[in-house]
């Protein structure tokens, strides 16, 4: 409920947890009816909610609705919607702004009018967004003003960068408070994990999917279902899967395909689990069947995509182009090389923002592969020349065969078409996705525009990115070299950052699958005959 | 005093004289010359020139200089450059003692070798400004034709040679007049059909026979005249390779003709005056191609992309522009951050995201660095990309560029045409070459693209605006096709 995910939330003002513990003597059958609404906006704490706490929070709510203008916000969210704009609402603002790193909180009644935008059921993520878009505009108009003009219209319907500007500290630290202050409620993995995919650290389709199963597995093996429950797999569903996930994906950074498919699989496999059994027993089901998943889903299936593709490398006087970094394109090189012992020239093709180039050179160059490095630029210069074969990765193939993969794949693709120069696309099944998509440009993630302005980040590694600018003699540095340095002080200049784009399916000659290698306008066939219950399931997470 | 007609004619044959030739006679302008080729070599022109002669924002242009001295940063004084050759060539062309016009041509022929070789190459700008000089010259020259009947014209009385130039005019315009109806004037605007290529061969074909026996004849004939042969001897030693470039040049260019030289200096002056007009020129038709509430992609850093936009934003256009930054020189950085000074909403966006954005553009504005016979163009590296991007989306390509750009010449290398490779520090950061395991990497940093012709809609230059497939037409009217060759 509404006023449950308001209430418990670090910045509760004294007075607001006060009303709460006050009141804290209700009946626990409405707590169990109104449960599942909470979820809605704010994840966690359900599980770890005791009796007394969950009637607290009921009595709280009763309160308010009684008072009609009170804590609006959990009228706001029942449907009701008024824009009472109380101490819940004001409430939530500061939680959203202190937690995406912006800087003020002062919160107003705004907030609790936007409550009333909140639908339910599959739209909650992007309801989430919708709020979190609007809730600051609203709030932090002189503070954050500036900022927000910088955001490109074109590209306003996608969710805002959770790690804006250098306030990269602040915002792990106002993470970690929350996290504190959340940690009755919360497992430490979660938000660890969540800040490997906020910063970064952690990147990549299958690692983020892995990180993703793995830590459900730790956060399952300590949670134990509340006495009081009647379905251990709604209790699982909703106060373990949903609630963490929920939390990366609008906290931290917006999930990747694989990471949507994997979870929609672990829905499926929580809701199969026979409701007879013994806990213990359907976790151990449950930690099989992810264990199973990733090893059947990601890691046989990159072993047998690279088996596929190592067929059309050739021995001696192959000169492949790769672009940026891609695990399953990585192994199935290494596999050549090493296992293989073929010989073959790799150009490495790189591109701002991530650089994640660097890593796959030096990956491929410890293996004793003889590479080139160079920069997008220099690509229409080498493609012609001597290149064979392109070999792209993905982070998820759309069933009308288009690739979404890093930014800048797009462009690697269409000069390899334009030279007719074959495209492999590596792929594993499991990050097909059965949405279609025309262009880049409806589906996407935004990415740190404070990036584009450093352009000392050519030149580093994306592993000393952070640390660079951190320290303050980089950011100096910054602001002496770079033209852009003072770029959100000048009106009309935006900045903008894609981590995306579509590289559409003519582009392609085909795409490397554990099953073989298919045309792209195979995607459709293939993700009916591999997944069909995900080709039902997947679509109710976007 | 020195007969400067026979000197010249002894040691102005060959354009590999030219040097020695300034350094016996004029010291001045040979010293001239080398400040010129110490600056373009040091890459002097970007730090003094740009505030002085661009007008566009020099303050500001001051400031990104000295902040990204470091960085890599050519064709941004190309205006600076162009300017200065050709008053460089104008004061060397001015003040020394040429006495017809094959000597002038063969004075600017060596000039251009000079500057070429002295980096010239990169600058492609400054081979057009002396292939134009050239063009003008030999304009000057047919203008008047004086027939090749004697050889002795030097010799004759003021007003004979004043008849004789005025029968010539006659003639000649009834000749134009005739060859005007004919389909190969229609083709070639001028009789650049007499072209002689091979004529540059040592060996002397047929088909030239009497125009070689002609040419002998009259360095017989001048030889004889001069007289001071000690000269000739040291300056012009290797006379046997210089004969054939006579016959670079049809009988009447070795005429001596006085008012050459006042005619080449106007024709100059109109060079400079047509360079000094350049973006006022272009800026005029901004509006013409930029309507309200577009969406206009532009890569890196060009000026003349950067006023074009301005001048539209100045008719009161409103409209958007997304900057390609330009990895990894980010000249866009530079360009974004000025576009957005003059009140243009504008947004800087990497490259490689220049393929998702494209859904949404309305026209590509590209820079040039030159533009080929062929009409393909040459442009900062990763254009290419943006440009098939561009196709690709069916957006229209313009590119916006002075005609001082049109190269004639044609991109027989691919991309390698008129590219240079340079040091890879901006793509990789050297203290990671101390890893033995990167130490064996190959690194690859391009200067330009190639981009060919069908992937660019339109050309907007000072004299308006062209598709790619005229510009060979252009060639014609610019330079002549015994000039195009390049300069060693």
């Amino acid at each position: 409920m509404a006023s449950e995910s308001d209430a418990p939330p670090p910045s509760s003002t004294p007075n607001e947890a006060a009303a709460a513990s006050a009141s804290a003597a209700s009946s626990t059958a409405k707590a169990e009816r109104k449960a599942k609404p909470a979820n809605i906006v704010i994840p966690p704490k359900k599980p770890k909610l005791n009796k007394a706490e969950r009637r607290a929070l009921q009595e709280a709510q009763r309160a308010a609705k009684a008072g009609g203008g009170g804590a609006a916000a959990a009228v706001g969210q029942e449907g009701g919607g008024k824009a009472g704009g109380g101490k819940a609402g004001g409430e939530k603002g500061g939680i959203r702004t202190s937690e995406s790193g912006a800087l003020s909180t002062t919160a107003s009644g705004v907030s609790g009018g936007d409550a009333t935008v909140v639908k339910r059921g599959h739209s909650k993520s992007i309801t989430e967004e919708e709020k979190k878009d609007a809730t600051p505009d609203a709030d932090d108009r002189d503070t954050r003003g500036n900022r927000e003009d910088k955001m490109v219209s074109l590209f306003s319907h996608l969710p805002r960068p959770k790690s804006q500007s250098g306030s990269h500290t602040h915002h792990l630290s106002s993470l970690l408070a929350s996290t504190t202050q959340q940690s009755s409620h919360f497992h430490p993995a979660i938000p660890t994990l969540g800040h490997l995919y906020l910063t970064h650290s952690l990147l990549g389709g299958n690692a983020r999917c892995r990180a993703m199963l793995q830590t459900f597995a730790l956060l399952l093996q300590s949670y134990t279902p509340p006495p009081t429950s009647r379905d251990f797999r709604h209790d699982i569903d909703h106060a373990l899967l949903k609630p963490a996930f929920q939390y990366w994906t609008t906290q931290c950074r917006p999930h990747s395909v694989s990471m949507g498919n994997a979870f929609s699989f672990l829905k499926l496999a929580v809701a199969n689990l026979n409701r007879e059994l013994e806990w213990n027993a359907a976790r151990e089901i449950l930690l099989e069947s992810m264990e199973a998943y990733v090893t059947e889903r990601i890691e046989f299936a990159g072993k047998a995509i690279s088996r596929h593709a190592g067929t059309k490398i050739q021995d001696r006087g192959d000169v492949l182009l790769i672009f940026g970094k891609s695990e399953v394109i990585n192994r199935l090189l290494l596999d050549a090389a090493l296992v293989d012992k073929k010989q073959f020239r790799v150009i490495v093709v790189d591109s701002r923002p991530m650089l994640e180039g660097r890593d796959t050179l030096s990956i491929l160059s410890k293996a004793g592969i003889s590479c080139t490095y160079v920069l997008l630029n220099a690509l229409s210069y080498l493609m012609m020349r001597e290149v064979t074969k392109v070999f792209l990765g993905a982070s998820a193939l759309m069933s009308n065969g288009s690739v979404l993969s890093r930014v800048g794949t797009a462009c690697v693709a269409l000069l390899a078409n334009s030279n007719h120069i074959p495209v492999l696309v590596g792929c594993e099944t499991y990050k097909i996705c059965n949405r279609v998509q025309l262009e880049s440009i409806t589906g996407n993630e935004l990415g740190d525009a404070n990036e584009v302005a450093c352009t000392d980040c050519a030149r580093v590694g994306p592993s000393n990115r952070w640390n660079g600018n951190m320290s303050d003699g980089g950011e100096e540095k910054r602001n002496d070299e770079d033209a852009l340095a003072g770029w959100k002080d000048q009106p009309n200049l935006k900045l903008l950052s894609l981590m995306y784009d579509l590289t559409p399916s003519d582009f392609v000659t085909g795409i490397v699958t554990e099953v073989g290698i298919l045309p792209p306008t195979s995607v459709a066939v293939l993700l009916r005959e591999m997944s069909p219950e995900s080709a039902s399931t997947v679509d109710s997470m976007e | 005093m020195i007969p400067p007609s026979s000197h010249l004619a002894a040691n102005l044959d060959d354009p590999h004289n030219v040097r020695r030739w300034l350094q016996t006679y004029h010291p001045k302008q040979l010293a001239l010359l080398n400040n010129f080729e110490i600056s373009l070599r040091l890459g002097r022109f970007s730090t003094r020139g740009c505030d002085g002669t661009d007008s566009g924002s020099s303050a500001q242009q001051q400031q990104q200089q000295a902040s990204s001295s470091s960085k890599y940063q050519y064709g941004k004084e190309r205006r600076v450059i162009t300017t200065r050759t050709v008053e460089l060539l104008r004061s060397i062309i001015g003040s020394t003692r040429w006495g017809t016009a094959a000597q002038l041509l063969t004075l600017l022929r060596g000039l251009g070798n000079e500057l070429h070789a002295a980096g010239g190459y990169r600058e492609p700008a400054i081979g057009n400004m002396v292939r134009r000089i050239m063009y003008a010259v030999r304009d000057e020259a047919d203008r008047a034709p004086v027939m090749a009947t004697s050889t002795s014209t030097t010799t004759t009385t003021e007003n004979a040679h004043k008849m004789e130039v005025l029968t010539e005019q006659l003639a000649s315009t009834n000749l134009r007049a005739t060859r005007a109806l004919s389909l190969s004037s229609v083709l070639w605007a001028h009789p650049q059909h007499i072209t002689m290529k091979h004529s540059r061969q040592p060996s002397g074909s047929v088909d030239y026979s009497d125009r070689m026996l002609a040419l002998t004849d009259s360095s017989d004939s001048t030889g004889a005249g001069g007289g001071s042969g000690g000269g000739d001897l040291s300056l012009g030693a290797d006379t046997s390779a210089s004969t054939h470039y006579y016959a670079c040049y049809p009988p009447h260019y070795y005429n001596r003709r006085d008012d050459l030289r006042q005619s080449v200096m106007e024709a100059i002056q109109e060079i400079m005056s047509e360079l000094e007009d350049l973006h006022k020129n272009i800026n005029e038709q901004a509006v013409q191609h930029i309507h309200a509430g577009e969406i206009i992609l532009t890569y890196a850093l060009s000026k003349t992309v950067e006023l074009f936009l301005k001048a539209a934003a100045a008719k009161k256009r409103k409209f958007q522009v997304i900057v390609c930054e330009g990895s990894p020189h980010f000249g866009g950085h530079a360009m974004a951050k000025s576009l957005a000074g003059a009140g243009i909403d504008t947004t800087v966006i990497h490259d490689a995201a220049t393929f998702a954005i494209m859904a949404r553009v309305n026209k590509v504005l590209l820079p040039a660095h030159a533009v080929l016979a062929n009409g393909g163009l040459i442009a900062p590296s990763g254009c290419n990309m943006v440009a098939l991007a561009a196709k690709q989306n069916s957006v229209p390509v313009v590119t916006v560029a002075g005609m001082f750009k049109l190269c004639p010449m044609y991109p027989h290398e691919g991309q390698d045409t008129l590219n240079d490779l340079i040091s890879p520090s901006s793509v990789i950061d050297y203290s990671l070459l101390g890893d033995p395991v990167l130490s064996e990497v190959e690194f690859v940093n391009p200067v330009h693209d190639y981009i060919p012709p069908q992937l660019i809609d339109l050309y907007v230059t000072n004299i308006g605006g062209f598709q790619p497939s005229y510009i060979y037409r252009l060639l014609a009217e610019y330079y002549h096709s015994d000039d195009w060759d390049v300069f060693e």
